[in-house]
């Protein structure tokens, strides 16, 4: 072979494109970051659901009811209870119909009794302490949160039990008693001193203050509102709350043949429920129409499937007295548009006159807090305890919640209430309080950040209902919880709004390889900078609004 | 013909497919075209009969078959394909292409006249027409060495690492039947190394071949690719000599036939050199002083020592059988380029003798020696024949 | 929850592909299925340039940059010189683009697929000339403006899936980007199957060509299956053929509306562009 030495051509190719900078191409990069879930923004106890929904579906129960009892202590009762704005927002709404939020709720508060799961012991014990007037939603919110923190709680009830109107409100056929005992149980473990059937009133505060760093006062609102065309004295016209409670007390008072409830709220139609469970022919009288009345939707309808006859958009105008009867002589009304909110006022439509019989008028249009004790120690307003915005009443070291305080009338309402009170009251007491909250730099995430490709429809499972005419015959529960199926199958309908899964889709769909998993990244993922061109597929290919963008000066 | 003897009446195509198989190529990509098919035919003949291995590609064009014979070569591996006339210029675009790839892929190209309007004649412009592309040109003038040249094509292109093509002429050579001594496998393993570059298509060494390049970049390929034709031509010399120490035939990378003493040469390509030799001898038995030079090894051409060879020789005459409209016989145009600003240059008779595949005799070669030896010579391309 | 795909690292980043573009996309599950073993064929396209300026590559295995029309000689070329060494382990694809396949490549791939060569080729189907600025190929479907058909082209899309499952090769997928398991999964699926030619089409949204934002190339990939324009199914040895993904209820104006290529179209156009669909896919259920 000749000696020439064969010269190497001079394209061949040896090195790689990754030492490339096509960072520099791009003027926005991506990011990771949690954003809040609409089911979040509206939640009355900011909870968590995206995440505790999550681990639902990762089948970590146990973790999901501690996500929950963050916020919420009795996932139980307020899974049963809830008027659930978080399924009123959810994204999932107008796609197929929200997710069975509560109904998860419920599941997995039940479960956590059928377990026994027990909340840690505090991990400190503070010597401070605080008095809880009012053992319901609020007070128990309350007592729980200080005694996480390990403060000393003492829990006051004017009744034999705690629960409020939990226990003293709801009928069983929605709540049943056994859950609400199991769950303030739970609570008085962590270490709360309770006292029972004892009422506290201004008359009290010189004795507490000697005793307790702070008062919590959330007694409820027990106080009812009558209409003027019924005498207070007339047997015939009964109070909701008083009639709810003494069926609760299994003493139910007395009810003539016929029964007109007059309003419509959820303790309206607690009471119709109630009325025909014993046997009496139920009609109610609602002065705003089906739509806009306040009990949510579902509350009407199981009362109208159990035969209760709704007449709504009216009002009684006068009441007649015939040989015993009542004769409600009755108009149609419209709602004035051109209010403020939170005033109602009805305009008669004339022509639109009728009249309804009854032999007991039960009235569910509202109750105010008892506050006549408490007036020269507390300021009230509008006849509620006054309160700023940490929950202060006038009153140096007495902090108030829940009805007593508000008119924001719903049990989840004063759990929130009662929580963000419990915050308030610890750093009163010195304590260092830090609340995250994710909604400050993040925007929402709405339907539109969501890829609902990778959602396939799925109709929403809500939980079995048992026949009208078998749960009118007696007080057991009406819904039946979520199977270990329906709830997975729910669990898996959530979006996870804003709540990445680390489902890879940002690092799949990168077609620079510019996202690795990453075990140290606050979000599980790593946008590499030297390679991201700033497209943004993996925001488009992000199911759930998981990511957001950074504007870059370059 | 004696038992031990490797001396074959064949075809000159044939004597290219047995010299093919003697090369043992591993890729062989084909596709018919007359009169270039008796090539591929024997081959395929001896694969079906076992006697050659590698792999027979039957592509659907020319231009596929010079696609797969680049990447098969740049996967590291000897590579053979023959073509002629139109086929070749359906792969006009891949020559370039085998040339910048550096692929040694030795190719038979059968010279036959170009369509339209259609012919089946030997004309060499189809061969002479890619002389740009970057490919070693050899042009030869009979089967025994088309047989032999076949054998040098594959050892310079695999040294040089630059395609090769080896022509001779349609019917003239290609079926023309004579005896031909065949190389014997022992003699051909000897002359030819494994060939097994360091640079290839290969998962484990994970090199690529033919991203964009810059402008620099592309410049220097070119000039590498031109540094390696200039290297040919030693490369081609010592090839050609250490195949005639193995085998006993030579030919060098051009031919000086009767040229002692010579003050008129004429200058030919492949088959017309047969030709021009009976009639030199003939002129020369009539007293004039009359040689003859044979350009075999074309691209790259042999400048150097045409200059030198042709140095003080009063006149020339060049025959070409091709025909480039606008500037006229080829090789007429490169001998005049390559002595330009030559002391003593000739003067050059360019002839277009024989284009399309007409008969030239040797009485028509003497005819033209005559008259060019009293004239003086135009500047262009004269047509004769 | 989310995709499994079996990534092995070659397609590099620090590549030349716009942002956002699907062909990379492509290109990374096809190269990261395939891993090292294997040898690809480029011709001129945006994958060409993908590829990587000299001296640099993006693709970790040895690529060799063909011309246009030679996409499937030049695999077949590597694959029989390979087997000629006795290597019948690496795999050799051809990756080429629409105009590379559909037209100027089409009589070298058809022959291929004749001679059953064992490679795999795969077209990225970005339906035009886009690396030239977006000019008509045969892959372009009806009515889409590109700059050599500027009021939108008369003839449907060739229907070149259909014409390879003629030839009876033992492999013919089509995928797309925004199902990239799917994707993953064919390649695999035509490795595991040897000895024979294999082809993928691969549906491969251009950003400028079609007009869509840089973020759009899955969704849209995604819409066009959705909408019948473009099914992903699977056909083995000419006759055995899978549905992995039909249309589902998305109409053609729900595909062409989000792309500028169709903003000329009149309801009435999209209609007939409907009618061409539902026949296509009328015809191409049968043989499920």
């Amino acid at each position: 072979m000749s000696g020439t030495v064969k010269r190497v051509p001079s394209i061949w190719t040896t090195g790689s494109t990754d030492i490339l900078n096509t960072g520099t191409w791009r003027s926005a990069i991506a990011v990771h970051e949690k954003r809040p879930a609409p089911c979040y923004g509206v939640c009355p106890v900011d909870g968590d659901i995206p995440v505790w929904v999550q681990q639902v579906r990762n089948e970590k129960f146990k973790e999901a009811w501690q996500t929950l009892v963050e916020n919420n202590p009795i996932p139980a009762a307020i899974g049963r209870t809830c008027h659930r704005p978080c399924e009123g927002a959810c994204n999932r709404t107008d796609f197929d119909g929200a997710v069975s939020i509560n109904a998860l709720e419920q599941y997995i508060g039940d479960m956590a009794i059928q377990e026994g799961w027990a909340f840690p012991a505090p991990s400190v014990e503070l010597d401070q302490k605080v008095a809880v007037i009012g053992g319901g939603p609020a007070g128990l919110s309350c007592a729980y949160q200080l005694r996480r923190k390990g403060i000393q709680v003492t829990l006051f009830d004017a009744n034999p039990e705690l629960g409020g109107v939990l226990r003293y409100g709801v009928p069983e056929y929605r709540l049943p008693k056994k859950m609400v005992a199991a769950e303030t149980q739970r609570i008085v473990d962590l270490g709360v001193e309770v006292v029972t059937g004892r009422k506290l009133t201004g008359a009290d505060v010189e004795e507490l203050e000697r005793d307790y760093s702070a008062i919590f006062i959330a007694f409820g609102a027990h106080e009812p509102k009558r209409l003027s065309q019924f005498s207070k004295n007339d047997k015939r016209a009964l109070d909701g709350i008083a009639f709810l409670r003494s069926v609760r007390l299994d003493a139910p008072a007395e009810l003539g043949r016929k029964v007109v409830v007059i309003g419509g709220g959820s303790v309206a139609m607690d009471v119709a429920g109630s009325a025909l469970r014993l046997g009496r022919q139920t009609e109610i009288l609602a002065l705003e129409g089906r739509e806009v009345m306040p009990a949510p939707e579902d509350e009407i309808e199981d009362v109208i499937e159990e035969g209760a006859l709704l007449i709504d958009g009216a009002m009684v105008k006068t009441v007649e007295d015939v040989s015993g009867r009542l004769l409600l002589h009755c108009i149609k009304v419209e709602l004035d548009q051109n209010v403020l909110p939170g005033i109602i006022r009805p305009i008669e439509i004339a022509g639109t006159e009728f009249i309804l019989e009854a032999d007991t008028v039960i009235l569910a249009v509202g109750q105010d807090p008892e506050l006549t004790d408490w007036k020269d120690r507390v300021q009230v307003a509008k006849g509620m305890v006054k309160i700023d915005e940490d929950y202060r009443t006038s009153h140096a070291g007495i902090f108030a919640a829940g009805d007593v305080a508000s008119t924001e009338r719903f049990v989840s309402t004063a759990i929130g209430d009662g929580k963000r009170a419990a915050n308030c009251i610890a750093r009163h007491l010195g304590q260092l309080v830090v609340v995250e909250d994710a909604a400050v730099e993040t925007k929402e995430v709405t339907f539109e950040d969501i890829n609902t490709f990778y959602f396939p429809n799925q109709e929403p499972g809500e939980r079995d209902k048992v026949d009208a005419d078998v749960r009118i015959a007696g007080f057991a529960e009406i819904r039946l919880g979520l199977s270990d199926e329906q709830a997975l199958n729910q669990a898996k309908r959530c979006f996870s709004c804003g709540s990445c899964v680390e489902c890879d889709n940002c690092s799949i769909f990168c077609p620079d390889m510019a996202i690795i998993k990453d075990a140290d990244a606050p979000l599980y993922y790593k946008v590499l900078e030297q390679y991201c061109k700033g497209c943004g597929c993996c925001l488009e290919e992000c199911p759930r609004g998981a990511m957001g963008v950074k504007e870059e000066k370059k | 013909m004696k038992a031990d003897s490797n001396r074959l009446l064949l075809s000159g195509n044939h004597a290219v497919s047995h010299a093919v198989k003697l090369v043992k190529p591993n890729v062989m990509p084909v596709y018919p075209i007359t009169p270039q098919t008796p090539i591929l035919e024997l081959i395929t003949e001896f694969h079906a009969a076992g006697e050659m291995t590698g792999e027979i590609m039957t592509m659907e064009s020319e231009h596929s078959a010079m696609a797969a014979a680049i990447t098969a070569s740049l996967t590291g591996v000897r590579v053979f394909t023959a073509t002629a006339s139109q086929g070749l210029l359906l792969m006009h675009e891949m020559l370039h292409y085998a040339a910048g790839a550096r692929a040694p892929i030795v190719m038979f190209n059968v010279n036959r006249t170009l369509g339209s309007p259609w012919g089946f004649w030997p004309d060499q412009t189809d061969s002479l027409a890619q002389r740009d592309t970057g490919w070693i040109q050899y042009y030869c003038e009979n089967g025994q060495e088309s047989h032999d040249t076949t054998l040098q094509a594959f050892r310079v292109a695999e040294q040089i690492l630059l395609p090769t093509m080896v022509i001779h002429e349609a019917f003239y050579v290609s079926h023309s039947m004579e005896a031909v001594e065949i190389a014997t496998q022992d003699q051909v393993d000897a002359y030819l190394p494994e060939f097994n570059p360091p640079h290839r298509l290969d998962p484990q060494i994970g090199e690529s071949w033919g991203n964009t390049v810059s402008q620099i970049m592309f410049q220097n390929h070119r000039r590498d690719m031109g540094d390696a034709m200039e290297r040919v031509l030693d490369v081609a010399k010592k090839a050609d000599q250490e195949l005639e120490e193995l085998v006993g035939r030579g030919y060098g990378i051009h031919e000086q036939y009767r040229c002692e003493g010579a003050e008129f040469i004429i200058v030919t390509m492949g088959s017309m050199t047969g030709t021009a030799r009976d009639a030199v001898d003939e002129l020369r038995s009539e007293g004039l002083p009359v040689g003859l030079l044979k350009i075999k090894l074309f691209r790259p051409f042999p400048v150097a020592d045409v200059r030198e060879i042709l140095s003080g020789i009063p006149k020339l005459m060049v025959l070409d059988r091709n025909y480039a409209p606008g500037t006229g016989g080829i090789l007429y145009q490169e001998l005049k380029a390559a002595l330009y600003g030559l002391e003593g240059a000739p003067e050059i008779h360019g002839y277009l003798a024989g284009v399309g595949g007409t008969n030239i005799s040797p009485a028509n070669i003497k005819e033209m020696v005559h008259s060019a030896m009293g004239e003086k010579p135009v500047a262009h391309s004269v047509w004769k024949g | 929850m989310g995709y499994e795909i079996n990534e092995e690292k070659v397609f590099n980043s620090g590549h030349a592909a716009c942002p956002g573009c699907s062909e990379a996309l492509a290109l990374r599950f096809i190269l990261n299925t395939l891993g090292k073993d294997a040898i690809a064929v480029v011709p001129p396209s945006c994958i060409a340039i993908i590829s990587g300026p000299q001296p640099l590559s993006s693709m970790s295995i040895p690529v060799y940059q063909t011309t246009l029309e030679a996409s499937a000689a030049s695999a077949a070329g590597i694959k029989r010189a390979l087997i000629s060494k006795g290597n019948n382990h690496t795999n050799v694809v051809a990756i080429a683009g629409d105009g590379g396949t559909y037209d100027i490549g089409f009589q070298a791939l058809s022959a291929a697929a004749e001679r059953n060569e064992d490679i795999i080729y795969i077209c990225l189907d970005n339906e035009g000339y886009m690396n030239t600025g977006t000019q008509k190929s045969s892959a372009t479907p009806s009515m889409a403006f590109t700059t050599s058909t500027p009021a939108g082209k008369l003839s449907p899309k060739k229907n070149v899936p259909e014409i390879m499952v003629a030839h009876n090769i033992p492999y013919m997928a089509t995928a797309t980007t925004g199902y990239p398991d799917d994707l993953a999964r064919k390649v695999k699926r035509a490795m595991e199957i040897k000895g024979g030619l294999r082809f993928i089409n691969i549906l491969t949204p251009c950003l400028a060509g079609w007009g869509i934002p840089d973020s759009a190339g899955p969704k849209t990939s995604r819409l066009a299956v959705q909408s019948g324009m473009y099914p992903l199914y699977e056909v083995e040895n000419g006759e055995s053929y899978t549905l992995n993904y039909g249309p589902n209820g998305l109409s053609v104006a729900d595909y062409v509306t989000t792309q500028k290529r169709y903003r000329h179209l009149l309801a009435e156009d999209i209609e007939l562009i409907q009618a061409e669909v539902d026949h296509s896919w009328e015809r191409l259920q049968k043989k499920f």
